[in-house]
């Protein structure tokens, strides 16, 4: 009896070491300890056996099958093991092939700056308000405190629809249309397009993008307008990037002053950029002229006021390293994908 | 915790309408957060009249009766109360009514006699804990009447939240007084009586605390010879108002002082002092205390307890002990009027997961100067509702009394200062008078206040100046006008969310002057009266190429096609959003957003594993259905008017009956116009022009529909068939969803087929159809019939042949 079951085993082991596949394994399997398997008719033999050695012989042959059924299962693992090895080896890519990027287009650098100049005054409370292109003299001109003779209402630098009607040179007309539909306090910015008869080069368009802001409440003032021109340019263009006012003049402020920021190519030692000054001029900013307050109705008194204009292309330029202003306009696809 | 209308109006002369005070009380920082009103239950029940009484034959208890309830004929009920009998009034719920929120009283059969509703004892009825007999009421009571007005039962109990700063709100003087305060009326606080006095009080007892950081002060008074009896109506009424259940004189007293003051008293049974002594001491290490409530607590070393000679009487500011409990029997107690620290008391309250009314108060943090008040008000309303003789003096143990005041100073310009608003000077002082505080020094800059000792929630300035503006009320400081509603956010948005999408589509953004040369709409093929004719022309020009306000962004969306094919960059996918300007008759000008995108060449950049293909016709209107499904409109087309499409290869968008935009293949003559010869670069033009201005116009921000997800799952049939190429896609989608609106979700063309193997004239279509059905799983049967009565209206309709 227990040279029969030698038998089976040692015939089992052969056997199943020379097996590879599943399917082998399954079929084997089945002969080793299946239904129909040498072990399992010598099972049925028992009754043969005298009783007092029944035990016994049922306790071997079940011994017997748990070290086959032990077998198959260390060579399932082989068998596993075997194939993942396979499937690791057979599945080895090439990975300096280029990645599947996503299909997406990408917005304008200047929208992109646009929305960048809008959040951060968004966060500092202000409203953004809108403006026509088309205006007419009065809030171009009259209403800003711009005298009638003043050059900047020529042919040479306005261009004009109408005797009156013109295309808004400057965002400051967003202030007027404002004040006179609003009360203080006002808190607004106005980005927009302006116009100005100049030819386009490497720094001029006759088309260009401003932003405007202007706040008028009680107790504004000057300190004010110098503290919303160190937030916005430190959130523009980082904390080391220093701003400075210096007296100028435009009709619709006084005191009246243009704004520069250190040079945020050389950070102010001077280079080509800021022609060596170490600052860069950003835009115009004053307190609003009492008479442009009186013009649309507020008490000049009792309210006081700032106002400022940067240009958005000239931000744009700057933070993106773009020589020529005209690059901004001819959308080459080239020049777009650079800043998706 | 529970506010009684009634009982507030003991205190403070409210004449606001209940339901107005909610709102003054959650203003003044008390949320309410339900409302009762108390005695709504007992107007079920009615006050009846027993007309007669008999006992019935085989039940030692049980009576039938016959009932006057004030109806036509009287009711037979039958009655297991030995109270009952001829001539009583009696408290009678009839048929249908409720007894206890939950137990509906029903038609029913006692020994075979029909009973018709119940007579009701005290305590079904939750008036009181008197289960004897049935209620007794008043021989001059009238019948039919209910039983709330007989009982005068009407009052308006609040649910409310106290916050936890504020544990002098957990009584309702506390609440009272904030109202006194609010309202600016006088607060009534009830006077201590003079009453006679027996022996001196240390005759009777001793008081001993050994341990001072966890009891900051201790009272004790004696009374011998009470009378613990039921309590009187007024009180018992006051107790069930906010869910307190009357057990006896002594008990109620003690409740209803806790209710009107927030901070706890107790009462011992005198007689069961072990060598008649009061110890308030740590408790011994697994000593074991039998409560108030029947269980037996194992105590901590760090648990407080109240004990007698021998043994524990009572967990500190917790629940008394069962050992030393009142009882009828009852006749001299001793009443603890004490204050314990808030920690100790959280502790052990956590520690045994034993909480009470009393707990849940000192656990807050309440005044050591209270006990005094709560004492008098004791010795009052035991003196006066169960006699007694008090015995002279109160056993006092308080080692630090100047813990309690505090002094704080108060800047009224600094009030303005923050709040942002003028307050009068003398509203200012009248609302901290009528909180308690006590105005000690006065200059122009600033006032000295001395906190009452109930308010340990005042410490600092900041502290007076909210309770300044609460009393107040936030809504009466003024808005601060600030600049708002000049903002269009509206656009704003779209016009963020518009461009967002078309750079998802794959599109990138140019921008174009808006100067541009008119001639181009020539090469348009725009009439002589198409809107876009209506010109901006400069008087001044600088050229003639920047002459006119564009009217439309396709001229410029041609120019940077061919700009960038003259470059290289032959797939172009790009949109312009932006302003165009129209002349309008009476020659003001109207400006106006447009989107607009144009589509050519490779739909991808080129990849690796993929085919390259070309946008076409499906890529535009993809973008049409995606843009519309963002802005939440419903649209439909039209075959374009446009003459600058190609025929059959262009759409107008129509929305709420507008011509919203177009869509589709500039005619390749239109192209080479544009120095663009599709023939020679092998690619299509494909434009979009959307007017946006008219889609902000007419589109509903607001609404957005929410569509239950459903809980079954969906079911999936492809039908694929030979049909003419000339029936259209969308008619037979329609023709399929009709079948079974309800149940066909969606139809999704899945691939179109020309060619080989297909008769000349026809196409094949596959089509997957999305079924589920809200209320139940589709069974495999449903389905195939379904998709049967499919196939016959499509062969009925276009005479298709199935695949
Ligand atoms: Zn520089």
């Amino acid at each position: 009896m227990k040279d029969k079951l030698q038998q089976i085993i040692d015939k089992a082991e052969s056997e199943l070491n020379s097996i590879t596949t599943k399917p082998e394994l399954l079929n084997a399997k089945s002969r080793i300890i299946g239904k129909k398997s040498e072990l399992n008719s010598l099972m049925k033999n028992i009754k043969d056996v005298a009783p007092e050695d029944r035990r016994e012989f049922g306790q071997l042959i079940n011994e017997a099958k748990d070290y086959l059924q032990q077998l198959i299962d260390s060579r399932t693992q082989i068998i596993d093991e075997l194939i993942y090895n396979e499937q690791v080896a057979s599945s080895r890519i090439d990975l300096t092939m280029p990645g599947r990027r996503t299909v997406q287009g990408g917005l304008h650098p200047l929208t992109q700056i646009w929305r960048e100049v809008e959040d951060t005054f968004l966060s500092m409370g202000f409203e953004i308000a809108d403006g026509f292109d088309v205006e007419d003299e009065f809030h171009n001109f009259d209403a800003l405190n711009t005298p009638k003779d003043h050059p900047s209402r020529n042919l040479a630098d306005t261009f004009y629809v109408e005797d009156n009607i013109l295309l808004r040179t400057q965002t400051s007309t967003v202030q007027i249309r404002t004040m006179e539909n609003y009360q203080p306090p006002i808190r607004i910015i106005a980005p927009g397009r302006c116009y100005r008869n100049d030819k386009m080069d490497a720094s001029h368009s006759p088309v260009f993008h401003q932003v405007e802001a202007l706040v008028v409440d009680e107790n504004i003032s000057f300190a004010d307008l110098k503290d919303t021109l160190n937030i916005f340019v430190q959130t523009m263009f980082g904390q080391n990037i220093k701003s400075r006012i210096r007296p100028h003049f435009f009709p619709f402020t006084e005191p009246s002053a243009e704004i520069d920021i250190s040079c945020v190519s050389c950070g102010g030692s001077g280079c080509r950029i800021c022609k060596n000054s170490g600052w860069l001029e950003m835009g115009g900013a004053g307190m609003v002229d009492p008479a442009v307050l009186e013009s649309v109705g507020i008490d000049s008194e009792k309210y006081t006021g700032y106002a400022f204009g940067l240009g958005i292309d000239r931000i744009t330029m700057l933070k993106y390293n773009i020589p020529d202003m005209r690059i901004l306009f001819e959308n080459d696809l080239r020049f777009l994908k650079q800043y998706r | 915790m529970k506010i009684s209308y009634k009982w507030l109006k003991d205190y403070v002369n409210l004449d606001v309408d209940p339901k107005i005070l909610e709102d003054h009380l959650t203003f003044a920082g008390i949320e309410v957060e339900a409302i009762e009103h108390i005695g709504e239950d007992l107007k079920q029940f009615i006050v009846a009249e027993v007309l007669s009484a008999q006992k019935i034959e085989g039940s030692d208890h049980l009576q039938v009766c016959m009932v006057n309830d004030g109806g036509e004929e009287p009711v037979q009920v039958v009655c297991g109360a030995p109270n009952c009998r001829t001539g009583l009034k009696v408290a009678f719920a009839p048929v249908g009514s409720i007894i206890g929120g939950e137990f509906k009283i029903k038609k029913a059969k006692l020994k075979g006699y029909a009973s018709h509703g119940m007579i009701c004892s005290a305590k079904e009825l939750g008036i009181s804990e008197d289960h004897d007999g049935i209620m007794e009421l008043d021989t001059k009571a009238s019948i039919g009447q209910d039983l709330a007005s007989y009982l005068d039962f009407n009052d308006i109990v609040y649910d409310v939240e106290i916050t936890p700063n504020r544990p002098d709100l957990l009584g309702i003087i506390g609440v009272a007084r904030d109202l006194s305060a609010l309202y600016h009326k006088e607060l009534h606080l009830p006077q201590a009586k003079e009453w006679n006095t027996y022996d001196d009080v240390n005759d009777s007892l001793k008081l001993e605390i050994q341990n001072q950081d966890k009891c900051s002060r201790y009272l004790a008074t004696v009374i011998k010879n009470v009378e613990v009896k039921e309590s009187p109506d007024w009180l018992k009424k006051r107790l069930i108002a906010v869910e307190l259940r009357p057990i006896n004189n002594i008990v109620d007293i003690t409740n209803f002082i806790l209710m009107e003051t927030g901070h706890p008293i107790h009462a011992f049974d005198y007689d069961k002092l072990a060598g008649k002594k009061i110890i308030v001491r740590d408790a011994f290490e697994n000593e074991s205390f039998p409560a108030l409530n029947g269980e037996v607590y194992k105590l901590s070393q760090d648990d407080l307890v109240i004990a007698d000679g021998d043994k524990a009487i009572g967990l500190a500011g917790v629940m008394g002990g069962a050992n030393s409990e009142i009882t009828l029997n009852t006749q001299n107690i001793v009443i603890e009027s004490a204050c314990f620290n808030y920690a100790t008391v959280r502790r052990t309250s956590q520690r045994h997961k034993l909480f009470s009314d009393s707990s849940y108060r000192f656990e807050r943090g309440l005044s050591s100067e209270t006990p005094v008040f709560t004492k008098d008000r004791a010795i009052d309303l035991i003196l006066d509702l169960a006699g007694g003789q008090l015995q002279q003096g109160s056993l006092d143990v308080y080692p630090n009394p100047d813990l309690a005041k505090i002094e704080v100073e108060l800047r009224p310009a600094r009030v303005e200062l923050l709040l942002g608003a003028h307050i009068p000077l003398v509203e200012i002082k009248s609302y901290l008078k009528a909180l308690g505080l006590e105005l000690i020094t006065e200059s122009s800059e600033k006032i000295k206040y001395k906190i009452p000792h109930f308010r340990g929630d005042l410490l600092r300035e900041i502290d007076l100046i909210e309770e300044i503006v609460r009393l107040h009320g936030y809504n009466n400081i003024p808005v601060k006008t600030s600049p708002q509603g000049i903002m269009n956010h509206k656009h704003f948005r779209l016009e963020r969310k518009i461009k967002d999408l078309m750079v998802t589509a794959g599109l990138y953004e140019v921008i174009n002057l808006t100067l541009f040369d008119p001639d181009n709409l020539n090469k348009l093929r725009l009439s002589e009266d198409d809107f876009r004719r209506r010109l901006v022309e400069l008087k001044n020009p600088q050229s003639n190429v920047l002459r006119a306000m564009r009217t439309t962004l396709i001229t410029n969306l041609l120019n940077c096609t061919e700009y960038n094919i003259n470059r290289g960059n032959k797939d172009v996918r790009i949109f312009e959003l932006n302003k165009i300007i129209l002349n309008n008759s009476d020659k003001t000008t109207e400006e106006r957003k447009s989107l607009t995108a144009l589509l050519s060449g490779n739909r991808f950049d080129n990849y690796w594993k993929d085919k390259s293909t070309k946008c076409d016709f499906y890529d535009v209107k993809g973008i049409v259905e995606d843009l519309f499904t963002e802005v939440n409109l419903t649209i439909s087309y039209t075959p374009s008017q446009e003459k600058f499409y190609t025929e059959n290869h262009s759409l107008d968008i129509i929305c709420k009956k507008l011509k919203i935009g177009s869509f589709g293949q500039i005619d390749p003559k239109i192209a080479k116009s544009f120095n663009i010869d599709t023939v020679e670069l092998k690619q299509d033009v494909y434009i979009l022009d959307i007017d946006l201005t008219q889609i902000l116009e007419i589109m509903d921000f607001s609404k957005r529909d929410f569509q239950e997800i459903n809980k079954f799952p969906n079911v999936y049939r492809d039908i694929s068939f030979n049909v003419n190429s000339d029936i259209k896609v969308s008619d037979i989608i329609s023709t399929i969803e009709v079948v079974n609106k309800a149940v066909v979700k969606n139809v999704s063309l899945m691939d179109e087929y020309k060619g080989k193997n297909i008769p000349k004239g026809k196409r094949s279509l596959m089509f997957s159809l999305t079924l589920n059905s809200e209320n139940k799983t589709l069974t495999d049967k449903f389905t195939e019939q379904l998709m049967q009565k499919v196939i016959q209206s499509l062969e009925k309709n276009y005479n298709i042949e199935m695949r």
